[in-house]
């Protein structure tokens, strides 16, 4: 319905009146939707980036420890993905009231960041566990410092899961409405918190333009995570749903 | 380490003959308060074809690993070419490794596999191309260069993993079971042509293995391991012939233990024969005593003067191509292997069938007497 009406000639919601382009101009020429999307991609950007470095290093460390801290540390990872998203946005929330933050673009980011750690930890973590030993080793044996065979070695080795872990956040993030409505400012916000403002005063149907384009990004993003290791064409790529 | 165009592809860096390449001064290495190596004390010369050998278990990749720098020695000192190295990393040792995995690297093409030590030495391009193109001819691996890894079979990626290894002209090679992976006819050939390399190479190696024949058949010296301990090291020949241990001749091929009490220079077989071994200082009047001696060893016809000779009961006879393997009783309940080549000479119809009685002979030097 949303995907169809987008596309409505007329303003009416419920009458088909012929196809036409006018509500995707009107978004683009809608500043506050605009500005929105801007926040919402700066967003997605940093807390991927900022995710997937501690994520990646929180799996190696993860699987290098064996001992009870890295045990615990890794149920620890779990709490968030089992945790309603809602809890995890109110407990923000408090945290940032608390310490007298204001709210704005950098608590967004923080949180989500917060939030995505656990998902890349983990995809990567059944990675790196899969990973010979035997291979940092020879190329420290063939004169590579520790930093060297994680650089050259271990993290080409993880890059098809690392890259696919970092579309899926991107997309995940862009979509994330709970946990940004919590820990955003008042202007600008985060798209989708913009859109449900938006409904709560009447449906636009260049609403149904900018919810048509968020999907088509979203399945785009989740076909090219799903992809990824298929493009490096290795076997034992990354199943989304086992991490392994 | 000044390379021409007219050097081999590899030489070794150590050319003093009089200073072990590798030293290992009572190393010991503990996992959780179990001993996996223990008091280990070895020298391998430069230019060695030097092997460890032993069951599973028994600490041969834990001794490499101390070697190589990826283990530290809980006791002792590890000296390469008279320098203590015990303290550094891996990447600051003299020495390759090739594991037992091989460890290629995946995203990686062959060349840039082998190059990968060149690079981190920091050796100038043409000459990385130039050394890389000698390995890859080397180990007959041309036209694949640009091959991933992935695509190789089992034989190549070894050669790509000796190759990788050899490349950077260690003083030392080490290898774990690399040869363990391929099946029987490819690891035959391999075993051949990774002598030969290390022949022209000139290149120490200490290869680890725990099949026998190839330790035996490649190696200028073994030492043979057990529970952490070398039992015993020589060449081939010594460790073969002339066994120190109970363990080391079980080890070395099959080999016949017969029980019985030494007295006056003979083992007294409960309710049979007495088998003269000559005199045995440290081995005590009246105790029990386990001999060895291997098939191969006794004779059963054409026997020399002065050899202590024996009669013995066949009980079956197992013919298998090259050898005719007899089990034959010596006394009751004790039975020995005897083995005789089927060469040109020896008739079919000459074969013992069982229930014959047979004179066996042996030389006492051939014999090892055990005490319990
Ligand atoms: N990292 C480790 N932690 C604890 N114990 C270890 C470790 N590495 C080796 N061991 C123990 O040390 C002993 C010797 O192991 P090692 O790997 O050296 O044997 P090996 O001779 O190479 O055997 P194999 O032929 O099976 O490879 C074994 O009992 C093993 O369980
Ligand atoms: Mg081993």
């Amino acid at each position: 319905m949303v995907v169809l009406f987008s596309f409505n000639a007329q303003k009416s919601l419920t009458v088909f009146k012929g196809f036409s382009l006018r509500w995707y101009e009107a978004f683009f020429h809608d500043n506050v939707l605009l500005g929105s999307l801007g926040m919402s991609l700066e967003v997605s950007l940093v807390a991927m980036a900022g995710s997937v470095v501690l994520g990646v290093a929180l799996a190696l460390g993860l699987v290098r420890n064996k001992g009870r801290l890295g045990t615990y540390a890794g149920l620890i990872m779990m709490v968030p993905l089992i945790t309603p998203e809602i809890v995890t946005g109110v407990a923000s929330l408090l945290l940032f009231k608390g310490l007298g933050i204001t709210l704005n673009t950098g608590t967004v980011m923080i949180a989500e960041i917060t939030f995505s750690i656990s998902y890349v930890t983990v995809i990567l973590r059944s990675r790196v566990a899969a990973l010979n030993p035997e291979v940092e080793e020879a190329a420290m044996d063939l004169g590579a410092t520790r930093w060297q065979a994680l650089r050259l070695v271990t993290l080409p080795a993880l890059l098809p899961a690392i890259l696919a872990s970092a579309v899926l956040i991107f997309a995940l993030v862009f979509d994330d409405f709970v946990l940004a409505y919590f820990t955003t400012g008042v202007d600008p916000q985060p798209l989708a918190v913009r859109i449900y403002s938006a409904i709560r005063f009447g449906v636009e149907p260049t609403i149904n333009a900018v919810g048509t384009l968020m999907l088509a990004g979203s399945i785009t993003l989740i076909g090219l995570a799903l992809a990824i290791p298929r493009l490096f064409g290795r076997r034992g790529g990354l199943d989304l749903i086992s991490g392994e | 380490m000044t390379p021409t165009a007219a050097t081999p592809a590899v030489s070794a860096d150590t050319t003093d003959d009089t200073v072990p390449a590798v030293r290992l001064d009572h190393v010991s290495k503990e996992f959780n308060g179990s001993h996996a190596v223990r008091d280990l004390d070895l020298e391998i010369a430069p230019g060695e074809f030097f092997s460890l050998l032993g069951p599973s278990g028994c600490g041969k990749t834990t001794t490499l690993r101390m070697i190589g720098g990826f283990a530290d020695p809980t006791e002792g000192a590890v000296l390469l070419s008279g320098e203590d190295v015990t303290a550094l990393p891996p990447n600051r040792r003299n020495v390759n490794t090739v594991f037992q995995s091989y460890a290629l690297f995946d995203h990686l093409s062959v060349a840039d596999n082998i190059a990968f030590g060149l690079k981190r030495k920091g050796v100038p391009k043409p000459e990385i191309g130039e050394r890389v193109g000698a390995m890859i001819d080397l180990v007959q691996l041309g036209g694949m260069a640009e091959r991933k890894p992935r695509t190789l079979s089992g034989g190549q990626r070894q050669r790509v993993a000796l190759a990788r290894a050899l490349v950077n002209r260690p003083a030392v090679l080490l290898l774990d079971e690399p040869l363990a992976a391929l099946d029987l006819k490819l690891r035959r050939q391999m075993q051949v042509e990774l002598k030969q390399i290390q022949r022209e190479v000139g290149i120490t190696f200490v290869f680890v293995t725990h099949d026998q024949d190839e330790a035996l058949t490649m190696s200028d010296r073994v030492a043979v391991m057990n529970g952490g301990r070398v039992e015993q090291c020589g060449t081939p020949e010594d460790v073969y012939e002339r066994p120190e241990s109970r363990f080391v001749a079980a080890f070395m091929g099959t080999s016949n233990l017969v029980s019985g009490v030494y007295r006056d220079g003979a083992v007294q077989l409960e309710g049979g024969p007495a088998l003269p071994v000559g005199p045995r200082p440290g081995v005590g009047e009246g105790s029990v005593v386990d001999l060895s001696i291997r098939p191969e060893k006794i004779w059963l016809s054409d026997f020399e003067p002065g050899m202590p000779v024996v009669n013995g009961v066949i009980r079956e006879t197992v013919y298998s191509g090259p050898t005719t393997t007899y089990l034959i009783e010596l006394a009751p309940g004790v039975t020995v292997a005897a083995l005789e080549q089927n060469t040109a000479r020896a008739r079919m119809e000459d074969r013992w069938e069982g229930g014959e009685t047979v004179e066996l002979g042996y030389d006492p030097d051939h014999c090892l007497v055990l005490g319990h």
